[in-house]
This record gives C-alpha cells, sequence and structure tokens, in this order.
C-alpha cells in the first residue's frame, strides 16, 4: 500500500468535508427569512410545524429563531415560501455536492 | 423610512484600509443596493473621494491597538461608538470594512421588527476553529462586525452604555474578566447587551453565523463572487456568502 497516495487521498477527503461543511452552512444561513417582521428558518422542522398547524387551523401562533411568538394570518403563504426558501437553498447544495463528486 | 450602511474607515500606519473600503462599498453596490455613508478622517479620504458614497469627515481618536500576525499594530476602532450618531438612515446596516458581502442576506434583517442585531456565533471557513479562545471572559461573546440597528429609545440607551463602557472600559474588562487588554467593541457591546437586558442573556441575535477567515491565513484571490483562500498548506474556496476576513494584506496584492 502506497502511503503517499493515501495521505493525498485523505488531503482531498479534507478538502472536501471541509467544503461541504461550509456549503452547508451556507444553505442553512440562506434558508432564513423576514416574515410579519420576525425571522424564520425555513427548515424541515418549521415547514412540518406549520403544515400540521395549517391543518387545524386557519391562523396560529408560533416562534421564530428568536424564540419570539409571530402570529401567522395567511398560513398557506406562509407555507409557500418556507418550502420555495427551502427547496432553493436545498438545490443549490445539492448541485454543489454534485459537481464536488465529479472532482 | 431611510435604509442604509454606514462604514468607518481609517488608514493606519501598517494598513491601508482603504483599500478595504473600496473593495466593500464594490461588494455593498452589488449585493445591498443601498446608499452607503463613510466615516473617515480627512487623510483617509484623499484616497477615497472619488467613491458614490456619502462621507462624513472627522478627526478620529487614536491609541488603540491589537494583535495580528505576531505584532502589536494601531487599530483605530474607537469612533464606532458613535454610529447611532453619525448614520443619516433610520435603519442601519453598521459593518466592518473588512466584511464582504457576497449575497443580499443582510437585507432580510431591515425587514424585522428588531431594533438591534448582531452575530452571537461565528464560523471559521477553514474549520479550524481558532477564532475563539476559551475562557476569554464570563460572558458570551457578540460580534460587533456587523450591527444592524434602527433609530429608537432602546438602541440610543443601548450605544450610551457601550460609550459609558468605553471610557471605563478597565473596570468592565475586570468586572467580566475578558482577557484582551486592548479595548474591543465586540465585549462593549456584550457588555452593554448583557446589561440592558437585566444581567440575563440576551436571546435576539442574527439566526445565521458568521462566516470568518481568521488573521493566521491568508487571501489568495477575491473577486465579485467570492474568495480563494490558503490555510495550512491546503486551499479553499467560498462563494455567495458573507465573509469576515481577518487578513489584512491581501488587499496590497500577493
Amino acid at each position: 500500500m502506497d502511503i503517499g497516495k493515501i495521505k493525498e487521498y485523505s488531503d482531498l477527503a479534507h478538502d472536501l468535508a471541509l467544503t461541504k461543511k461550509n456549503a452547508l452552512e451556507k444553505c442553512r444561513a440562506n434558508q432564513i427569512f423576514a416574515y410579519n417582521g420576525k425571522l424564520f428558518k425555513a427548515d424541515a422542522e418549521t415547514i412540518n410545524l406549520v403544515s400540521t398547524l395549517k391543518s387545524y387551523s386557519e391562523t396560529f401562533t408560533i416562534l421564530d429563531t428568536n424564540q419570539n411568538p409571530c402570529q401567522i394570518e395567511n398560513p398557506d403563504n406562509f407555507l409557500e415560501i418556507l418550502i420555495q426558501k427551502n427547496q432553493e437553498s436545498l438545490n443549490a447544495y445539492r448541485k454543489l455536492l454534485e459537481q464536488l463528486k465529479r472532482r | 423610512m431611510t435604509k442604509g450602511v454606514l462604514l468607518y474607515c481609517f488608514d493606519t500606519d501598517e494598513v491601508k484600509y482603504h483599500r478595504f473600503l473600496i473593495k466593500c462599498v464594490r461588494q455593498i453596490e452589488t449585493f445591498l443596493k443601498l446608499p452607503i455613508t463613510v466615516v473617515t478622517n480627512s487623510e483617509t479620504h484623499n484616497f477615497v473621494k472619488h467613491l458614490d458614497v456619502g462621507f462624513r469627515i472627522i478627526e478620529n481618536r487614536k491609541g488603540n491597538t491589537r494583535y495580528y500576525r505576531g505584532k502589536n499594530i494601531s487599530w483605530h476602532n474607537l469612533e464606532r461608538v458613535n454610529a447611532l450618531s453619525h448614520s443619516p438612515y433610520d435603519q442601519t446596516i453598521l459593518m466592518d470594512i473588512d466584511y464582504f458581502c457576497f449575497s443580499d442576506n443582510l437585507l432580510k434583517y431591515l425587514d424585522t421588527d428588531y431594533d438591534f442585531l448582531v452575530h452571537d456565533k461565528v464560523l471559521d471557513i477553514t474549520g479550524k476553529n481558532v477564532i475563539l479562545g476559551t475562557n476569554e471572559s464570563v460572558l458570551p461573546i457578540v460580534w460587533a462586525t456587523v450591527i444592524i440597528f434602527r433609530k429608537c429609545e432602546r438602541t440610543e440607551r443601548i450605544f450610551a452604555l457601550v460609550k459609558h463602557i468605553q471610557q471605563n472600559y478597565e473596570h468592565y474588562r475586570n468586572l467580566y474578566r475578558i482577557r484582551h487588554r486592548n479595548y474591543r467593541n465586540d465585549f462593549a457591546f456584550a457588555v452593554a447587551l448583557h446589561q440592558m437586558n437585566g444581567m440575563i442573556p440576551v436571546e435576539n441575535f442574527i439566526p445565521a453565523p458568521m462566516f470568518m477567515l481568521p488573521h493566521e491565513y491568508d487571501v489568495l484571490d477575491i473577486d465579485d463572487s467570492g474568495l480563494m483562500f490558503r490555510y495550512d498548506k491546503r486551499v479553499g474556496y467560498l462563494q455567495g456568502i458573507d465573509v469576515h476576513l481577518l487578513d489584512k494584506e491581501f488587499v496590497n496584492g500577493r
């Protein structure tokens, strides 16, 4: 076994892991948006929460990223924004990972 | 309601900060598209008067220093406490000129009810996590690199308190056991927010970490969309996300 080759592979794996980590953080940063004066993250948890609450009530209150309450008057519109932001950021992340795989 | 960006720029003997300003302004024009006001002194203004920004010329206080790559260099960071009166805008994004926008992410924070936002988390883009030391103080640090504020009574109180802390910094440094001997706005704002919040940890922050390249590592190349940096013997890339660069030499060309 050529140790030099293994080291080279390890270095490349490190670079890829760092690029992936930074890209994931960028993806998460891009999921943040302002709505009704508060800040939300378009992640799976928020989407699931809103989707669930929407099926029970036409308006409801949820907490923003800083634990401040926000009344959601138009759940359909809010969920649409959440999904759009979520998919925009995740698609960009997926494309970057696909590029990395080809390297 | 008027919105804009406020920048402070003072050249020192060691660092030609006006070169950062030129790059920083270009990035803001590209991504944020907001009016810009630069607070500077007459010496530095001579190098940047061609920029399409508003200027406020002051005689800045000097005397502070910072550690940078094995030596202490001048650090003209004492005027930031006057940002509330220096800003002509109702809503202001106050940022360091070594913070470069590669996205419009900061704009969203202007569309909120929050009257004062800063980062409380940082992401070392080299993965080395060398930015935060251990036991730097007994209160969690906040980052004064980017401050988004609205002119209101609460913000007036915060800035008044930061001024008071700056004037009595040795006392507050001892009180909060801040290890750094020089004056740092990060800690001054952290102390002010802690005191303003009734000594209870503050909760309202920018919910994303601030991307940062530590001063130990070099920027190899930078364009309008991102940067290439060297850490140890490796090269990293970052695109489409705002980043705070502590390397003070890349603007001179490598």
